[in-house]
């Protein structure tokens, strides 16, 4: 199903993508906020990492 | 005798372009001279504006076999058409950007969407104009401020629209610290705008690792449509990221970056031709452009001042206007209006977060308006 060649599908379009975007962003940030857990796994050397450089 | 010598020299001047020439390639060669001093004379995205404005004065030269297949204009424009260009952009400016801004402020992001109702007020402007819906969507898109998203829509869904959409979306995205200043005065107290942001957390080097990785698996995932770009996003972010092919990293972000640039500023200009661009639906789409950018200014500034009737610790909503994305323009824009009223309050690291979280927030929506288009 798609949307109509109207205004009508136009404003349906607006609002329904707006809405997702906004709950999908969000989805991302929640995700992001969970980062700093990963910093419980470990540590990564930055120094050997530099000189392991190709 | 004479007659043939005057037959022999007007089949002679049919073959050149000077019997093809007419008005409207006079004002397009004077659009593109004016790109070329706007770079050159007042530093606007030189980059970009000297190779398309070149580009436009040679494609409005009537007889040029450049932008004809044969001609390298020609491919570059194929590079454009055929989705290789836009991917790569992504890919160098991958290998440039530091998203630490991102991760450390993972509230802000929201305003990466917040900035995007200028997208659907220029869809809207464009359906009541006439417009079918898919070329809608594509005159909307332009509000994202993502030039490569812009052109990446635009083939998808209305590639005869290509030049007046990527000219509009790369224009104002180059003129935003004039369009975005007077919005985000006229949203905002004095008193918010001097709100100061407390310093954000250290990001460690596991995080900047995990962020493409983790983000890679979500679009492929989710936003299928718009997959190929931020895939490539991330891609150049691992190579910056894990310091082990900073070789290649660097090559993604310098070399191989203005290598496109050249093939993309080219490609653009070479579509200006008079014939297709000086029409009533171009200075509509100039128009819905800019409507665009003012809406999602506006509606990025209004959401930032929703978010701090919920937050204990108050964000300056000058950073609402960052997340319509265009990095770094916006988050500059944002930090330059905030040290207008107080020089100490450095803005731009945590403008960074909502800019590049408009990246994200330009191609979710583009994705989500792909699919319920029904288109692939």
């Amino acid at each position: 199903m798609t949307m109509p060649d109207s205004l009508y599908g136009a404003v349906m379009l607006s609002l329904i993508d707006f809405f997702a975007s906004m709950v999908m962003i969000t989805g991302i940030g929640v995700v992001l906020a969970l980062f700093p857990l990963l910093n419980r796994i470990g540590k990564v050397d930055e120094d050997a990492l530099r000189k392991r450089q190709h | 005798m004479f007659e043939q010598f005057l037959a022999f020299l007007g089949a002679l001047m049919d073959q050149t372009g000077l019997a093809h020439f007419w008005w409207g390639n006079a004002v397009m060669i004077a659009v593109g001279c004016t790109m070329i001093y706007l770079a050159v004379a007042k530093g606007y995205e030189p980059l970009l504006l000297v190779g398309i404005g070149f580009a436009c004065v040679i494609a409005n030269v009537p007889g040029s076999d450049l932008t004809q297949p044969g001609g390298l204009f020609h491919y570059a424009y194929q590079g454009v058409q055929l989705l290789i260009v836009p991917p790569l952009i992504f890919f160098g400016v991958g290998a440039m950007t530091d998203f630490a801004p991102m991760i450390a402020n993972p509230k802000l992001v929201i305003l990466g969407a917040a900035a995007h109702l200028g997208i659907f007020v220029a869809l809207i402007g464009a359906k009541l104009l006439g417009f079918t819906l898919n070329e809608a969507g594509a005159i909307g898109i332009i509000g994202g401020a993502d030039g490569p998203m812009a052109i990446f829509m635009t083939i998808k869904l209305a590639p005869h629209l290509l030049p007046q959409i990527s000219v509009a979306a790369y224009s104002y995205m180059a003129l935003m610290p004039l369009i975005q200043p007077p919005v985000m005065k006229l949203l905002t107290t004095r008193e918010e705008r001097l709100i100061r942001m407390k310093q954000s957390r250290h990001v460690t080097r596991l995080e900047r690792i995990a962020f493409p990785i983790v983000i890679g698996i979500i679009v492929n995932l989710f936003f299928p449509p718009v997959a190929p770009l931020i895939t490539m996003l991330m891609l150049g972010n691992l190579f910056r990221e894990v310091l082990v092919v900073s070789r290649l990293a660097k090559t993604a972000a310098n070399d191989l970056m203005n290598i496109i640039i050249i093939i993309l500023t080219l490609a653009i200009g070479s579509t200006m031709a008079a014939d297709r661009f000086l029409t009533l639906e171009t200075i509509e789409i100039v128009g819905l452009g800019l409507v665009a950018f003012v809406f999602g200014t506006g509606s990025g500034v209004v959401g930032a001042k929703i978010m701090n009737l919920f937050l204990k610790e108050k964000i300056n909503p000058l950073l609402g206007s960052a997340g319509i994305a265009s990095v770094p323009i916006a988050a500059r824009v944002s930090h330059n209006v905030a040290l207008e009223y107080d020089k100490e309050n450095y803005l731009i690291y945590h403008a960074m977060g909502p800019n590049l979280a408009g990246v994200f927030g330009t191609a979710i929506s583009g994705a989500i308006m792909l699919a319920l288009l029904g288109v692939k």
